[in-house]
């Protein structure tokens, strides 16, 4: 009841290009009053780090995040790492002049992106039209299959479809990749033996035809 | 008195495991520690866990006379005859796997949580019906499986359906480990286990030729006091049920010491 009268206050960061973010956080702070947040982080991408200092920060205004806005699921990714409460803004119009953003705004609005959090055991199947982001792992034995990206916060053991409507940009992003098999479009390839190296996440596209495995680039999650 | 019972599902999904043979020597060593344990054969179809007690020739009347109003529930109770803590109640015939429903199995167990202080309820292999009457009366689950490929897969199955019928805790127990296969790779290691099923292990119990002999003679290996190594094992996890704190045992340090290598001598058969 309380948090509805006193009315959640909401900080929207601006827009990356415009300015530096924590000058406009500092900003709007100081006209806060303690209480419950809402913060929007637009596009920026925040890292662990960054929310670690927000919340030092807002911790001496004696304020609490309520729930973290963001337009791209890293930043969504970090603010969760902390515990936080994160929702992805979906269907907000982008300004970026970058052309890869713009082509993910683009595509954005047609496949909306699943989140699921949890552990995918053997015998479930996770299924999608648009993209997937998972936070956990798929076991052996468990599937998942998106119409577009299929993005893993954590371990792949079992069977990965991306693109499975036949997109053969589609591409299979996890922390650690270990797949028993890995289907792009209408390719299938049988997952590698050798176990990848520790700590490097993986990413898996196809290339001339051939479905190939080399490390996750940084803006992996971001071009989903 | 009826919130505390404990009523925990003993299951694996892959069958021979040793489901049955865990249920049998947990209520044992409950009832050893004087907690009133009831074990209930949801496995109506192949039963065995009275063979496993050594109670088959004193069943009388079974949980399906007491779901017809034919008994009354302490008729059809089997206790123990040494430790009479412990009480079962067997399944009705295999033909009771026809029209026993979810609403019959919580009608039986909600019977028994007046009467006991847990309900250890042996679940049948597989998910299909059998494996749904039983998780429909529970609330707890320990998930046996051994470190194997096959039976680790299963039993991620059955973590998932489990926590679907939200089933809490759910803990591990990994029966039947090699500590001499282990140390050389060939078979799943403790960690590679708990790393797929992320559960909390309850407890480990090792490989032991013991439980097959105490099977067949319808003595549990708690029962006759055996310090034979799984004998051991089972009763930690008994007491580890009962809020006791002890350390897991480490599998590359078993049978390394003197006694253990005289004892498995003995046991060797030269001839």
């Amino acid at each position: 009841m309380q948090r509805k009268d006193s009315c959640l206050q909401t900080i929207i960061l601006p827009v990356s290009r415009h300015s530096d973010w924590r000058e406009s956080l500092k900003r709007q702070i100081n006209e806060c009053e303690p209480g419950l947040l809402e913060l929007d982080c637009r596009d920026w991408s925040l890292s662990y780090k960054d929310f670690m200092n927000i919340l030092t920060l807002l911790e001496k205004f004696h304020l609490k995040i309520n729930l973290i806005r963001a337009d791209i699921p890293e930043t969504i990714v970090s603010a969760s790492s902390l515990g936080l409460q994160a929702s992805l803004n979906i269907k907000q119009p982008q300004c970026s002049t970058s052309s890869i953003t713009e082509d993910i705004a683009k595509k954005k609005e047609s496949e909306p992106l699943t989140f699921h959090q949890g552990t995918l055991r053997s015998g479930e199947h996770l299924e999608a039209d648009g993209d997937i982001l998972l936070f956990g792992d798929v076991n052996p034995g468990a599937k998942v299959s998106a119409g577009g990206d299929v993005l893993i916060w954590g371990r792949l053991l079992g069977i990965a479809h991306a693109g499975k409507r036949g997109d053969i940009n589609s591409k299979i992003v996890a922390l650690q990749l270990r797949p028993l098999q890995l289907r792009i479009a209408n390719k299938v390839a049988r997952g590698p033996q050798e176990k990848p190296e520790e700590g490097l996440a993986e990413e898996a596209l196809l290339e001339s035809g051939q479905i190939i495995i080399k490390p996750a680039r940084i803006n992996s999650l971001r071009t989903a | 008195m009826e919130t505390k019972t404990r009523i925990i599902l003993i299951c694996s999904g892959k069958g021979g495991v040793g489901k049955t043979t865990l249920t049998a020597n947990l209520g044992i060593s409950l009832a050893r520690q004087g907690v009133r344990t009831a074990v209930l054969d949801a496995d109506f179809g192949l039963r065995n866990l009275d063979l496993l007690l050594g109670l088959e020739n004193r069943i009388v009347y079974t949980a399906q006379e007491v779901l017809e109003e034919s008994c009354r529930l302490d008729q059809a109770l089997v206790k123990h005859k040494q430790e009479p803590n412990l009480s079962l109640l067997p399944a009705g015939n295999p033909r009771m796997l026809d029209w026993l429903k979810p609403d019959d199995m919580q009608r039986i167990v909600s019977m028994l949580t007046d009467k006991f202080d847990y309900v250890l309820i042996d679940c049948p292999a597989g998910v299909e019906d059998g494996f749904k009457n039983a998780v429909s009366a529970s609330k707890e689950a320990i998930v046996v499986t051994n470190p194997e490929v096959s039976a680790v897969r299963d039993a991620d199955r059955v973590i998932g359906l489990l926590n679907t019928h939200g089933i809490k805790p759910i803990q591990l127990v990994l029966n039947r480990v090699r500590p001499r296969m282990m140390a050389s790779q060939e078979m799943l290691s403790i960690e590679d286990v708990t790393d797929i099923l992320a559960l909390p292990l309850l407890g480990i119990v090792l490989e032991d030729e013991q439980v097959i002999v105490s099977t067949n003679r319808g003595e549990p290996l708690t029962l006759t006091g055996s310090k034979s190594p799984a004998a051991r094992c089972y009763s930690n996890i008994a007491k580890r049920m009962q809020g006791e704190e002890i350390p897991l045992i480490d599998p590359s340090k078993e049978g390394s010491g003197i006694r253990d290598k005289f004892r498995r001598l003995m046991q060797t058969k030269i001839f």
